[in-house]
């Protein structure tokens, strides 16, 4: 442990920290441009030189470039040192434009703050400036080449960092390019970072480009609702709207980044459609109106039929504090509790996988990256939680392994080890895999003989005898492992995995004193969902039956869009349409809105400010970022906003969801606790002994795990198949899966989002598409139980034969499927000329 | 583990094999040879099949500047300006009368796109300075008459 002193201050800092790192743990922040936290040193730009004064190293060196040693004394505001920083920045002026007032960087621009902190006002060089031709880089990232100081940052994070490389440096010297082959929108969906990254306005994002200085904005830490990992952001909004979206730091989450859905995502809160005016039987009303209404009605069903013809429909994008507010009020009701999943299946993975977690296994985000052995099964890191991906690669950038089990032709930015096996055969893999790991060197071989003649597990599988030969493979690393994570989908897995997965988490945890365990969930807040979600295996599923036959004639859907997921489209509208009341709580244009008969508008997360838990069990704080209303952007038709006083908020009736379930419980005549109204979380703690902790206040409880100790973990179920077999010869599995853009419910509603979702594709295996004369880039028909829909052929090696994968597009109508599971015969694939 | 599956991804990215990636330089020049300069399409060929990205090939062409990627005459003239050509009768003299006989300056190609007029800095062949090349011809010795000896023969080519 090197000790030094820097500016006469002595710290002791881990061999290897750079001198500029050991600074910042002093609070002396170095100036740099191309030193990242995240990305390392290169030394290209020259800006933290410093004065070494004693020690190995003497005079102006670069301090992020040397490692810390015993005995050096260092000078960051020794004269030379301060002289040459100046140089440096004026030698970057000289090919930066002097144009920062119509920049879109000016204002949080890293150049800019240090030009003037350098005191560099004058221009000395009169020679003329370098200057290149800027490309379209797509929807979210506009291009300045001329602005570039050459640091470096954009081709590090986009290549090293994240593994995508049509992003990158041409040229040399002082001709230095940062571009593409050619224009187009880049490939990499974490190109979002590029614009948090670049020290000037080389990169800047174009939904926002010229609406704000940062000092315009309101700008608070937020939450991104994107997926279940919970990445923390920074929202910046202006004139009643939300601007921008940007990566916060959090060290035990996202780390310094985020993906570009949670990014470009936000536009929902914006959007003109926005259902902002409460509505009976399709008539604006105002809210206590509406809310006085639903309670007479309610109360008349419960009166006539009784509290089980009241059902509710939770969500997982909901706040904390909405789905512990609906909770209570159906306790008080005597309602049957909400559901918060449409089907059992996923309602019971969810649950056994939060089971399964506790203090000692689960790992965050950021721990993953520290692994040296990743096995991932039954996931798609890019496309049900992106900055999985990321962390799997800062792990794999370490020399770690990494085995994805997945019928899917999974897209990772890295190589790794991919056994492509269908759903039905992933336990199968997954225990031949630990058996094969946790058994002692000697039984090997005859474990593997016996491998061998056992057919039975992988059937009707051509690639078996490749499977087998790298779970032998595997299981040899996974011995040698010190720091293994296992992670899980929930999605796509049978029944049994998430609690496979975790029961081995623990042995390998007592077996080698360390192991991670880390589950991807079904949306922002499906953790909380689980917890607070009835003990049984009810699902909404069930209450569209109960609406069938008459016995529900009411439904709260609070937050809930049922169409998002219901496989069956008709069936829900015609289900729906048997009610007396369908009151919908939202703030986005869904169809169940169009359904209501009386509709209240609720308030989004950037508006009230919530709590939400994320997949690993960290509770996180979204602050209120702004009140809300109608963007003045749509108002005047965009032009100045009304120099009179009025009254209220224009398009400001929404309220916060659980605000207005309190409010229906008062036209209901129940009384809620008071202190509800204050800390509304003050409900929740008592419904889940985890969540205990929420009683007293919730601010100092931000990045809190609320996990066990020692987890009560649902049993592993004695029937470890799954219901779902292979079928017949021919047959083919139609799985149903997420994707990073356009199968996600609140960032389908951008429009940028939209532009890059690309072309439904059906994804095959090329055996399976040779078989049906298929090639890549036909267009087929696929007929399914309810309609017919189109697609575009992608075959691929890379997946399990005998599955087809259908992301679910909103343009697609995958709802025609009729149920969560599908096989399709050949014959209903057929070829368009 | 080492794997060496082919990585495909409908979002991009690839994992490029070191053995191919060597091959670049050398397969840019078999490209550059076809055309005088590297087409769009032969960068993008060339990445192909080296599985590499057209990004990654165009990143490593556009830093060499033996590697063109603009169009070129049919005969590109590289006048030497090392020291030897410099000091024994002008390098600058040379490419002066070149760039007058063509009507063309420096880094231009004449408007029927037969010539291209550069300098590079040694052609080492100082001792029978100052030199020229075309295309892979070195001419030495050089004299106005020799100059327009070989333009005129070069021009009578075509």
């Amino acid at each position: 442990m090197p000790n030094l002193i820097i500016d006469d201050l002595p710290i002791e800092v881990p061999a290897g920290t750079k001198v500029i790192e050991a600074a910042e743990q002093l609070g002396i922040i170095i100036p740099r441009f191309c030193y990242h936290k995240a990305l390392g040193s290169v030394g290209a730009c020259r800006m933290c030189a410093v004065k070494f004064l004693q020690g190995p190293f003497k005079g102006v060196q670069m301090s992020c470039l040397i490692d810390a040693q015993d005995g050096m004394v260092v000078s960051t505001t020794d004269e030379e040192a301060v002289a040459f920083r100046k140089f440096i920045i004026e030698l970057l002026m000289l090919n930066h434009p002097h144009d920062c007032p119509v920049c879109d960087e000016g204002g949080q621009c890293l150049l800019q703050d240090m030009t003037v902190a350098g005191g560099h006002s004058l221009r000395r060089y009169l020679g003329r400036k370098r200057t290149y031709r800027d490309q379209n880089l797509g929807v979210f990232i506009a291009h300045e080449m001329n602005r570039c100081i050459h640091c470096y940052r954009c081709s590090r994070f986009y290549q090293e960092f994240a593994g995508y490389r049509d992003l990158g440096p041409t040229q040399i010297a002082n001709r230095v390019y940062f571009g593409r082959f050619e224009d187009g929108q880049l490939e990499s969906p974490f190109s979002g970072n590029l614009v948090d990254l670049c020290p000037t306005g080389v990169y800047t994002d174009k939904p926002a480009r010229f609406q704000g200085r940062r000092w315009d904005f309101e700008r608070l830490p937020s939450l991104c609702i994107h997926c279940s990992l919970g990445c923390n952001t920074i929202a910046n909004a202006r004139y009643r709207a939300v601007v921008r979206v940007e990566a916060r730091f959090n060290d035990a989450v996202n780390g310094f980044f985020i993906c570009d859905r949670g990014r470009f995502g936000f536009p929902y809160t914006n959007q003109p459609e926005r259902p902002r005016q409460a509505r009976i039987d399709g008539n604006e009303s105002s809210l206590e109106d509406a809310v006085a209404g639903a309670g007479r009605k309610l109360a008349d069903i419960a009166h006539r039929a009784g509290p089980n013809a009241i059902a509710c429909l939770g969500s997982r994008r909901s706040s904390l504090e909405t789905q512990g507010l609906l909770n209570h009020l159906c306790q008080l009701m005597q309602w049957a509790e909400p559901d918060y999943f449409l089907d059992p299946l996923l309602k019971k993975k969810v649950k056994s996988a939060i089971s399964q977690l506790d203090s000692r296994v689960a790992v965050s985000l950021r721990q993953v990256e520290t692994a040296d052995f990743i096995l991932a099964v039954g996931v798609d890191p890019l496309g049900e939680a992106p900055m999985l991906a990321l962390a799997m690669r800062q792990a794999q950038r370490k020399e770690a392994t990494v085995a994805v089990i997945d019928p899917r032709p999974v897209p990772l930015p890295f190589s790794f080890e991919h056994l492509a096996v269908p759903t039905w055969e992933m336990n199968g893999c997954l225990k031949l895999l630990m058996e094969e790991a946790m058994r002692k060197e000697d039984e090997k071989s005859a474990a593997r003989d016996r491998m061998a003649a056992e057919e039975g597990w992988l059937r009707n599988n051509p690639a078996s005898a490749e499977i087998r030969r790298q779970i032998a493979q595997l299981a040899a690393l996974f011995q040698a492992s010190r720091n293994p994570v296992l992670i899980c989908g929930t999605d796509i897995v049978p029944e049994a995995t998430p609690a496979v997965v975790g029961a081995w988490a623990r042995s390998l945890l007592e077996e080698k004193g360390k192991c991670g365990l880390f589950y991807v969930l079904p949306d922002a807040n499906a953790f909380g969902a689980g917890l607070l979600g009835a003990a049984n295996d009810h699902a909404f599923l069930e209450t569209v039956g109960a609406i069938e036959r008459g016995e529900v004639r009411a439904l709260i859907a609070v937050e809930s869009d049922p169409f998002e997921r219901f496989p069956d489209r008709s069936r829900l509208e015609q289900a729906l349409a048997k009610l007396e009341l369908l009151l919908v709580l939202d703030y986005v244009p869904s169809p169940m809105v169009q359904q209501a008969h009386i509709f209240l508008p609720t308030s989004t997360l950037f508006e009230t400010g919530s709590t939400f838990i994320n997949q690993e069990g960290r509770i996180q704080i979204a602050q209120p970022v702004y009140h809300g209303g109608t963007p003045l952007s749509q108002m005047n038709g965009g032009g100045h906003p009304p120099r009179v006083y009025a009254g209220g908020l224009p398009g400001g009736e929404p309220k916060p969801a659980w605000q207005l379930l309190i409010d229906l419980a008062g036209a209901l005549s129940l009384a809620i606790e008071t202190g509800a109204v204050e800390n509304p979380l003050s409900l929740v703690a008592s419904a889940h002994p985890l969540l205990a902790g929420l009683k007293n206040t919730s601010s100092l409880l931000d990045g809190v795990r609320c996990l066990p100790d020692v987890a009560d973990a649902e049993p592993v179920p004695a029937d470890m198949d799954p219901a779902v077999g292979p079928g017949t010869e021919n047959e083919l599995q139609l799985l149903f899966v997420d994707s990073i853009f356009g199968a996600e419910e609140l960032s389908q509603y951008a429009d940028v989002i939209r532009q890059v979702e690309g072309e439904p594709c059906l994804y095959m295996h090329t055996q399976d598409a040779e078989r049906l004369g298929l090639v890549e880039g036909d267009r087929v028909l696929l007929t399914l139980d309810a309609g017919a829909i189109e697609a575009r052929v992608c075959p691929s090696q890379s997946m399990a034969p005998g599955t087809l994968v259908l992301p679910r597009r909103r343009k697609l109508e995958w709802q025609k499927a009729k149920s969560f599971s599908t096989r399709v015969t050949p014959d209903r694939i057929e070829k368009l000329k | 583990m080492n794997t060496k599956k082919e990585f495909k991804s409908p979002v991009g990215g690839a994992i490029v094999d070191p053995a191919k990636q060597s091959m670049m330089l050398a397969a840019l020049y078999i490209a550059q040879e076809q055309n005088g300069y590297l087409t769009k399409e032969a960068v993008q060929q060339v990445a192909k099949r080296l599985g590499m990205t057209p990004g990654d090939v165009y990143s490593t062409a556009s830093f060499y500047s033996l590697f063109r990627m603009k169009p070129v005459g049919r005969y590109v003239i590289q006048v030497c300006e090392g020291i030897s050509c410099y000091l024994n009768d002008g390098a600058e003299r040379v490419a002066d009368y070149v760039s007058e006989k063509l009507g063309i300056k420096l880094g231009e190609t004449t408007r029927d796109g037969m010539f291209t007029l550069e300098t590079v800095q040694c052609l080492a062949s100082c001792g029978t300075a100052p030199a020229m090349r075309v295309n892979d011809q070195l001419y030495e010795n050089l004299s106005p008459a020799i100059i327009d000896d070989i333009l005129e023969r070069l021009m009578g080519e075509v």
